[in-house]
């Protein structure tokens, strides 16, 4: 398998944190197989059932998780820096296109895995 | 037939000669300046373990050793420096520091760095780090890093291997990891194993099975555990594990920097078969 990095999450990570959103980009990875494309994402603070998926397009993922509990940069440290956060948010380019009806995800120790067929 | 003699060639070649001359005095300028310097703040022990947490896979090796410094509560004795180092510096208690540091305290020497270091500057980091070593007697040199696996998840108690600079030195481990014979160990890590070996400074590095790109507290717990084995310590973990979210969450923008190193230094490779002979 060949892992790859979205170009689109490499220029959100410039921030990920999206203050006005109240959202926190995840770190996610790809993993491009012959059958299928396997996608990980790392969501700490969050409930398996919070997690929301959908793919507006056959090459598109979009994950959307609200946290357990509000996450303010003041606990993580940042005291110069103002926001609240609520939930994850991403929308992942998936290289290559995927059956978006046969989605199968299972979520283990706070980091969601996400099996979706490859067209052929 | 006998070639004319080509004096333009030996124009060239003295042209050449110069230039290379040049070159050299160039790059004995340039290796002073690119190395690190190592400033001691106060006095480093002798004869002690070193322990390098360094951003690598999962983070495992700098969540291990901010561990260890703040369990013993471990001293701030130095830092390294470098020209070539991103123009950044870190604030810790409102004070200016360098994001690569020395703490000692109880026989340990920890070097950690909390900027992602740009991989022009592991060999130089690896042979600085490995002359210090030298300097101050160092008994053994225990790196700590992760060795990625695709099914972390499954993963209840991650696995701790070792990567020895010498023979001698798998008695040491004590149970606690098991040593790996064969493969590729790819960034800073592999660069210190090899000059630890050349330069007879015994080192061991501990890889834990890990996330690649997340931070994994409970893969700094293992890792930990075998570092209480190996040096008869015992650092409490359970902090590390009870805040793990929290860690993972406060690591993830230095994770993403990682990430782009690690790319870089083509990382995958570590997971390539073993060369065929040995």
């Amino acid at each position: 398998m060949e892992s790859v990095a979205s170009p689109e999450t490499s220029l959100y990570h410039s921030s990920g944190w999206n203050v006005a959103a109240a959202c926190i980009e995840p770190l996610h990875n790809i993993m491009v197989g012959a059958t299928e494309v396997v996608l990980t994402i790392d969501l700490p603070y969050v409930d398996q059932k919070q997690v929301k998926l959908r793919c507006p397009a056959n090459d598109i993922l979009e994950v959307y998780a609200e946290t357990t509990r509000k996450i303010t940069f003041k606990e993580l440290g940042a005291k110069h820096r103002h926001g609240e956060f609520t939930c994850y948010h991403a929308r992942i380019q998936i290289p290559v296109p995927v059956d978006e009806t046969r989605i199968n995800k299972h979520f283990k120790r706070g980091v969601l895995e996400v099996h979706l067929p490859r067209l052929r | 037939m006998c070639e004319p003699f080509n004096y333009s060639l030996i124009l060239h070649e003295h042209q050449f000669l110069d230039q290379l001359e040049g070159c050299v005095a160039m790059s004995k300028r340039l290796s002073e300046k690119d190395g690190f310097r190592i400033v001691e703040t106060s006095p480093i022990p002798k004869k002690a373990v070193m322990i390098n947490g360094l951003p690598d896979v999962g983070l495992v090796g700098l969540l291990a050793a901010s561990h260890i410094i703040s369990s013993l509560k471990l001293a701030e004795v130095g830092s390294l420096e470098s020209d070539l180092l991103p123009p950044m510096i870190v604030l810790h208690g409102g004070i200016p520091k360098s994001p690569v540091r020395i703490f000692a305290g109880k026989s340990l020497v920890v070097v950690i760095s909390e900027t992602a270091i740009p991989v022009s500057l592991l060999r130089p980091l690896a042979n600085d780090l490995v002359e210090w070593a030298q300097s101050n007697s160092t008994e053994l040199v225990l790196s700590l890093g992760g060795m990625a696996v695709a099914n972390r998840q499954d993963i209840d108690a991650p696995k701790v291997f070792a990567a020895i600079s010498e023979k001698k030195l798998e008695s040491k481990l004590n149970g606690a990891a098991e040593v790996l014979e064969e493969g590729y160990i790819v960034g800073v890590y592999g660069l210190l194993l090899r000059r630890c070996a050349e330069a007879s400074v015994p080192a061991i590095t501990l890889l834990t099975q890990s996330y690649y790109n997340y931070p994994d507290p409970v893969a700094a717990a293992a890792s930990l555990n075998a570092v209480n084995r190996i040096l008869g310590l015992s650092i409490d973990v359970s902090e590390l594990l009870r805040r793990g979210e929290e860690i993972r969450l406060r690591s993830k923008d230095m994770m993403h920097r990682t990430q782009e190193e690690l790319a870089k230094m083509n990382k995958s490779h570590e997971y390539d078969l073993p060369p065929l002979y040995g």
